[in-house]
């Protein structure tokens, strides 16, 4: 005899979502259960994000877990994911209204690889399947059109200006407005309308997620955003020496006192394979930020190493997770982006404070 | 106003106590110089009316008077210490 879809449904409650803490049938993930009278069951898991880190994990489980029920015959097992939109905000914020995540790469340090470890996540989480955006909020120093090999000049429409495609991703940067070698030379004021501008005046259309590349520092542009904008949660990049942590650190501190979460620490150059002896140098140190981590009470979210093609595909234009995705550094930044991504979800299912005037 | 926090408390404010504690550089006073809150005894009806309320990013309100005062920015963390219900008043105390 067939299974009711409560007993379907009480198996699959066993699956604990380790990053939400919860059960996967009270978190809504289980959508669309069908059981025929011959047994055959079949269902959507619907993940919140499509680079889930144990999403083969839950597949095998609920396949199996199903399985066993006496009288199931077949069990078919759909996987899809769903951002949510963050906070559960009952209306769509007025700046970036189509957007669902808005992810800020910061590092307090300049010169850490923020603006590689931002490319490469976006690019880490569009090969997932999500749909990215890529705002390079380094108004003075721009770097994302060289590293996305974008270097078109946006078009407007409706006055709006059009993000540039580039590897599946929309970019925009100010580099794009002013190419060329011309400085922007920008006072703080001017380089926060300039940010304002690339969120409000740019059609960034609907988006799962948009990484926002911050320019080093604990000044005018993270405080820009984190004012217009209420930022899902922030990835502080470093590199393991003393001299990195401790100004990433510092960032960290000044988002905390935002209130936008941190969603961990990145150590960037953590180790480098000589090509011709093979041997493991640790020339920045090494575990630094996982250290820090660790102090600070937040997660660590993954090490990427110092790699010669990184920097080439980085100024050839192309990310190397989508040029060299065997690389041990494609590998690492797409184990960070489905970090990223889970500590991202955990946020979709906070509430902000809910403020009415009478 | 009312706000409804993310662990379910609730606070309600009057325009008057928001206008007193608001938090900027003119109303509190900067460089050891003191602010128009404390050299005012009283303020005009329109000062304590709220007109409206903006959230600045997700740490903070921005509050607008209906005098056209709107320069504080209330943190959250302000907010929930200015919370007066009984039970935040009764903690307050016996700390």
């Amino acid at each position: 005899m067939a299974p009711t879809s409560q007993q379907v449904l009480d198996v699959l409650a066993t699956i604990q979502d380790p990053d939400l803490g919860r059960d996967v049938v009270s978190l809504g993930m289980i959508k669309e259960l069908d059981v025929s009278p011959q047994g055959k069951v079949s269902f959507t898991f619907e993940l919140t994000t499509p680079a889930c880190p144990v999403r083969d994990r839950f597949k095998t489980q609920a396949h199996d877990l199903v399985g066993e029920i006496p009288g199931v015959s077949e069990v078919q097992v759909r996987m899809t994911a769903n951002v949510r939109q963050a906070f559960m905000r009952p209306k769509p914020s007025e700046v970036l209204p189509g957007v669902k995540q808005t992810i800020a790469v910061a590092s307090g340090k300049g010169g850490v690889g923020k603006s590689t470890v931002a490319v490469n996540l976006a690019a880490a989480l569009m090969k997932a399947g999500a749909d990215v955006g890529l705002l390079d909020a380094d108004i003075l120093g721009p770097s994302v059109p060289t590293m996305t090999g974008s270097r078109t000049v946006p078009e407007q429409v409706n006055g709006q200006l059009q993000p540039i495609l580039a590897h599946g991703l929309k970019v925009m940067s100010f580099g794009h407005i002013y190419p060329g070698g011309q400085p922007t030379v920008y006072r703080g004021p001017m380089v926060g309308k300039a940010i304002e501008a690339l969120m409000t005046q740019v059609d960034w259309g609907r988006l799962d997620y948009l990484v926002i590349d911050l320019p080093p520092g604990t000044g005018d542009a993270s405080l820009t955003l984190a004012q217009a904008i209420p930022i899902t949660g922030v990835a502080i990049v470093c590199t393991p020496q003393d001299v990195a942590t401790d100004i990433a650190i510092k960032a960290l501190q000044m988002f905390r006192k935002l209130n936008v979460t941190p969603l961990g620490l990145i150590e960037n150059m953590s180790w480098y394979i000589c090509p011709s002896c093979g041997h493991r140098h640790e020339i920045f140190s090494h575990g630094g930020a996982e250290a820090a981590a660790q102090r600070l009470g937040v997660p660590f979210l993954g090490a990427v190493p110092l790699e010669e093609s990184i920097r080439e595909d980085a100024d050839a234009g192309t990310p190397v997770v989508i040029s060299r995705p065997e690389s041990a550094g494609a590998r690492a930044f797409v184990e960070i982006a489905s970090q990223v991504a889970a500590r991202t979800s955990i946020q979709s299912f906070r509430q902000l404070p809910v403020i009415s005037v009478r | 106003m009312v706000i409804a926090w993310e662990d379910g408390h609730r606070s309600s404010y009057s325009g008057e106590s928001l206008r007193w504690a608001c938090p900027c550089a003119e109303c509190r006073g900067e460089a050891g110089s003191p602010g128009r809150l404390a050299r005012v005894q009283s303020l005009e009806a329109d000062e304590l009316r709220v007109q409206n309320v903006a959230l600045v990013g997700q740490y903070a309100l921005q509050i607008a008077f209906e005098s056209g005062h709107s320069t504080g920015l209330y943190t959250f963390g302000l907010l929930r210490s200015m919370c007066d219900c009984p039970e935040c008043r009764a903690r307050k105390s016996a700390t």
